[in-house]
């Protein structure tokens, strides 16, 4: 008898594959996630789009992601300690700054202005009591809770143009970033970067799409294998209908906290 | 696996309408266009929609709409996608009110963007795409002065882009006191090369992505 399978824990499936218009182009990804389970179940994910016009867009987002996820990960969180929502506001408030810093910080030493950089962050902290999120630029956050309510955590922050976004080197980033804190029973949480956002959101209404990312929350409660779902999850982005729909880069973070 | 199979085939996306990248064409119809201009730029915008149909994404994104100016203000074709647009056949007659048909440009797109807003739909920066062959003349200076600074203003708050084009005998100097963006001279009469560049350009724009700078294609058709 496989004991693991017994014990609550969250699951998780992640993936960032370029988009058809910058493989065309010889461009690389310029999107990037990271994501870590520590002790207590408490997760934390992070997801960045560089930006399509900063030339080190790519770098920016993966140094963005790691320093996030760095900086929340060393500091011995347990579920206990978020049960105060000013604590939890300020380590996402530090694990951004932290992760603008590096980024502006790489800039300097590689003799290049923090804008060409830029990239966007979305950085989450989970537990099954809590989700938080806090967020600068586009892209989608998103929980389930144990009654089958799908919560925007946040919107995509576009500026009036489609082409438009705020970033987490831009002088106003802080200002007009988003958060929310969600205490309810966790059942699942997701995260996508803006090539995603036509699909997985209804734009009318502004809310996150029930049945794109129910049947990909089942998908990761259900996934046994983490290799081989990821490699499904990679093989889905990377499908026909989904290519038909959009060009861009595409990040999809799923979770899933099995407490059975 | 067949798992993948799986993913795909449950997964279902929401319906969004296209982002628009809408544009408006602003065109001089006075009396000194007749002839072959007219007729060239007419040609011209025949060429402007079966390059835009060619590319299928651009087909549903680009919106285009006429308006033009002699002594009176038209518009000839309310926007609407491009694999919908059929050109009109212009003809050329009476004086350039050029300041209206800025101001009507510019409350079409005032227009278009609340439309676009109340229903849900996405849209790239508009662009203007003014081409005359001279310079305002039947109206009074001030509706002249009023839509150029109203132009500038939109400019700077990045509501719309706004080029210019002189054909011929156009007043380069004055169009370049009207407009912010340096107006190009096209080279004699050659609207269709001039047409195949804005579709490729307003392709591009409709394809970019998030804080994507396009580069516009290089610019044989006109010089500055």
């Amino acid at each position: 008898m496989n004991i693991s399978k017994q014990i609550a824990q969250w699951r998780i499936v992640a993936a960032s594959v370029c988009g058809t218009s910058h493989l065309k182009n010889n461009q690389l990804c310029q999107d990037a996630h990271h994501w870590q389970v520590l002790s207590d179940n408490v997760l934390v994910a992070a997801a960045a789009d560089g930006a399509g016009s900063a030339s080190l867009g790519k770098v920016g987002a993966m140094i963005a992601v790691e320093t996030a996820i760095e900086n929340i990960s060393t500091i011995g969180l347990t579920q206990k300690s978020l049960t105060d929502d000013v604590l939890v506001r300020s380590l996402l408030n530090d694990a951004i700054l932290a992760a603008k810093k590096a980024v502006e910080d790489e800039a300097a030493t590689c003799d290049k202005q923090p804008q060409d950089l830029a990239t966007t962050l979305i950085v989450m902290l989970a537990t099954p009591e809590v989700v938080a999120v806090m967020q600068i630029g586009d892209g989608l956050a998103v929980a389930k809770d144990s009654m089958g309510n799908l919560l925007a955590l946040t919107i995509p922050d576009s500026g009036e143009y489609i082409n438009e976004t705020t970033f987490l080197t831009s002088p106003t980033a802080l200002d007009t970033a988003q958060m929310k804190v969600w205490r309810t029973d966790i059942v699942n949480v997701g995260i996508i970067t803006d090539g995603l956002q036509m699909l997985a959101l209804n734009m009318v209404v502004g809310e996150p799409h029930k049945p794109f990312f129910f049947p990909l929350f089942e998908f990761v409660a259900n996934a046994e294998d983490k290799t081989e779902a990821k490699e499904q999850l990679v093989k889905f982005l990377r499908s026909e209908r989904i290519t038909q729909r959009t060009d861009d880069d595409l990040t999809l973070i799923i979770a899933a906290f099995n407490n059975s | 696996m067949d798992d993948t199979l799986r993913l795909d085939e449950v997964v279902e996306f929401a319906e969004n309408p296209e982002p628009r990248c809408p544009c408006v064409l602003l065109l001089d119809t006075s009396g000194s266009m007749q002839g072959d201009p007219i007729e060239a730029l007419n040609q011209g915008l025949l060429s402007l929609k079966d390059e835009l149909v060619k590319n299928s994404l651009a087909a549903r994104r680009v919106e285009v709409a006429i308006v033009t100016f002699d002594s009176n203000i038209n518009v000839v074709q309310d926007f609407v996608t491009a694999d919908q647009f059929n050109p009109p056949i212009l003809t050329a007659q009476g004086l350039t009110t050029m300041g209206a048909g800025i101001h009507k440009a510019l409350d079409i797109i005032q227009e278009r963007k609340s439309q676009y807003r109340t229903n849900g739909i996405a849209y790239y920066r508009p662009w203007v795409f003014m081409i005359t062959d001279g310079e305002p003349q039947g109206e009074l200076e001030n509706v002249v002065e009023q839509a150029s600074q109203r132009l500038q203003g939109d400019e700077a708050n990045k509501r719309v882009a706004f080029f210019t084009v002189g054909v011929e005998n156009a007043n380069m100097t004055r169009l370049n006191q009207i407009a912010v963006r340096t107006p190009l001279k096209l080279k004699g009469l050659n609207f269709i090369e001039m047409f195949v560049w804005l579709s490729t350009s307003m392709s591009a724009v409709s394809h970019s992505q998030v804080d994507e700078q396009v580069a516009l294609p290089p610019i044989g058709w006109g010089t500055v």
